[in-house]
């Protein structure tokens, strides 16, 4: 209940006990202390890739196979200079994030309101709603000849496999959330003498914004997922459509440095939004 | 029992909820009830849990409507919530993206009020319930006697007639209740504010209320009206020394009592 004003207090103590004794042992043990989970996770990775690269280096395991960290570097530096297919690395790479940015530009700006216009109609919800529950689970590579038909090679058919996917999931996410409110909150706003509208402007939407956040975290994950499929379709660059086509001439170092750069790029995005949720949503999670 | 000069007042009420699952017969929540409430009175509703006594505040707050009888204030029939009838509730229920400033001048800032009209009652009133430090502060960085506190201020800012208030120190531990019971008293008394509140305490009725209503459950009825005769400002320790004290909460026990044995039995048959 008061665990902020409590560790507020812990600190201040904390840093008046190491004033009073100042010594580099006990600074280095609480920054330790404090930083526990990220040393374990950073520790892991680290041992993991310490073990891939002996798997490597002492012949485990065939290179074709499992290339070693080590080349996978070597690859990245030959691509950053020489390019894959012509492209040059950093293209591929801001050709993916572009076409992903754009389509969940695209899918959040309309599938919030659109959700939020679900969550709050019972009426647009039920007319809209069998559309969505069919398409949200649908496989969305079984679309790619459809779409291609529909919007031919180019950059729209790409653009529209991230975007739906991403939008169905944030519309059905946004819906959820507006039905989050309870009944204690608008209870309370009404008797404060809050209209309608007030009430949605200043109760509803506020309210929803933590999972509103979190909706569109998951969202964009799927819509991540999504961009192979999108590339699948007749690209000549970016980094899904550069993973395919290094697999069909056994270029496994190249499948791989695109694997751990479409991999970091989804774990930047989620970084990003939860950085952003701490900023705008910091109640989320927590009762008044 | 009700006059035309009542500020609030229910008449020959009755409530009835459907049961769960269709089962098609619905229970009786309250029946003929009648209670009246004078202007600046403040009114206490005891009885055990589950005998009505919230959903006469519901009633009341215009959240719920009656089958039977008529709700009045200041003899306009009430149809749904609004800001002339305030109320605070068992949990705080704030806003937690607000700070604590604008959790409590909410209803004049939905109002549409002017800042330089709001702002300086504003920081009275949180002077008044101690906050005036944590303006700035958000709900989910205070206690819970302070959320409350906030809460109270809050619903006072809306400048309602009559407050509603639905146990609002049930949840908090016996120190903090007996601060708040103060607090609110003293509030009150420079307020006079319309009050009806819920609660199953005896003490607490007993120290706070002009004339405590003792409800009876199943249905739920008004079964007994008791006037108390003590001065204020009131003091804890000198109506506990009061002799009338004791004989008034003895008799209260006694039909708190009877009723929660009723409602007990009524559960076994």
């Amino acid at each position: 209940m008061n665990s902020r004003a409590l560790t507020a207090a812990d600190a201040l103590s904390r840093r008046r006990t190491t004033n009073t004794q100042p010594s580099l042992a006990r600074n280095v043990v609480t920054w330790l202390r404090r930083r526990k989970y990220a040393l374990i996770s950073a520790t892991a990775v680290l041992l993991f890739v310490l073990l891939w690269q002996l798997c490597g280096s002492l012949h485990w395991v065939d290179a074709l196979l499992l290339p070693p960290p080590s080349e996978i570097l070597g690859t990245a530096a030959e691509l950053i200079s020489n390019g894959y297919r012509q492209t040059p690395l950093w293209q591929h790479f801001f050709i993916s994030v572009a076409r992903a940015s754009a389509a969940f530009v695209v899918a959040v700006g309309a599938g919030v309101p659109l959700g939020l216009g679900m969550g709050l109609s019972p009426t647009l919800a039920a007319a809209l709603n069998p559309f969505v529950q069919f398409l949200r689970p649908l496989p969305k590579i079984a679309l790619i000849p459809l779409v291609i038909v529909w919007f031919g090679i180019g950059e729209s058919a790409k653009f529209f496999l991230i975007f739906i996917s991403t939008f169905l999931s944030v519309v059905v996410g946004a819906a959820a959330a507006v039905l989050g409110v309870s009944q204690a909150r608008l209870r309370a706003a009404q008797t404060l003498g809050a209209t309608h509208h007030q009430i949605f402007a200043f109760v509803v939407l506020p309210n929803a914004l933590p999972e509103l956040f979190t909706s569109v975290r998951l969202s964009i994950g799927i819509g991540w997922t999504s961009l192979i499929a999108a590339e699948m379709v007749a690209a000549n660059s970016g980094l899904g459509w550069m993973v395919i086509n290094a697999g069909s001439y056994l270029r496994t170092d190249v499948v791989l440095l695109g694997i751990v750069l479409l991999g970091l790029t989804g774990y930047f995005f989620d970084w990003a939004l939860v950085q952003l949720q701490r900023r705008f949503v910091p109640w989320a999670g927590k009762d008044a | 029992m009700s006059q035309p000069t009542a500020r609030i007042a229910l008449n020959r009420v009755g409530l009835r909820f459907a049961a769960a699952h269709g089962s098609g017969k619905s229970h009786t929540v309250l029946q003929d009830v009648s209670l009246a409430l004078a202007e600046g009175e403040f009114v206490c509703l005891l009885g055990s849990s589950g005998c009505g006594k919230s959903s006469i505040l519901n009633l009341l707050a215009g959240f719920i409507a009656p089958d039977h009888g008529t709700l009045e204030m200041d003899g306009q029939i009430i149809h749904g919530p609004g800001p002339q009838r305030g109320m605070v509730f068992q949990q705080p229920t704030l806003f937690p993206w607000l700070s604590v400033r604008d959790n409590v001048t909410f209803g004049p800032r939905m109002a549409g009020l002017a800042a330089d009209r709001y702002l300086p009652e504003a920081d009275r009133f949180l002077r008044l319930v101690g906050l005036q430090d944590y303006a700035e502060h958000y709900p989910w960085q205070l206690s819970g006697g302070m959320r409350q506190r906030v809460a109270l201020a809050r619903a006072w800012l809306a400048d309602p007639q009559v407050l509603l208030m639905d146990e609002p120190f049930g949840a908090l531990d016996a120190q903090t209740r007996l601060s708040m019971q103060e607090l609110l008293t003293h509030i009150w008394q420079t307020t006079r504010t319309t009050i009806l509140f819920v609660t199953h305490d005896v003490d607490e009725a007993l120290y706070l209320a002009d004339r405590i209503l003792i409800m009876s459950a199943a249905p739920g009825r008004i079964r007994e009206e008791l006037r108390l005769p003590f001065e204020r400002p009131r003091s804890l320790e000198d109506l506990v020394a009061d002799p009338g004290y004791g004989k008034l909460k003895r008799r209260i026990l006694h039909v708190v009592r009877e009723e929660a044995r009723k409602s007990f039995s009524g559960v076994a048959a």
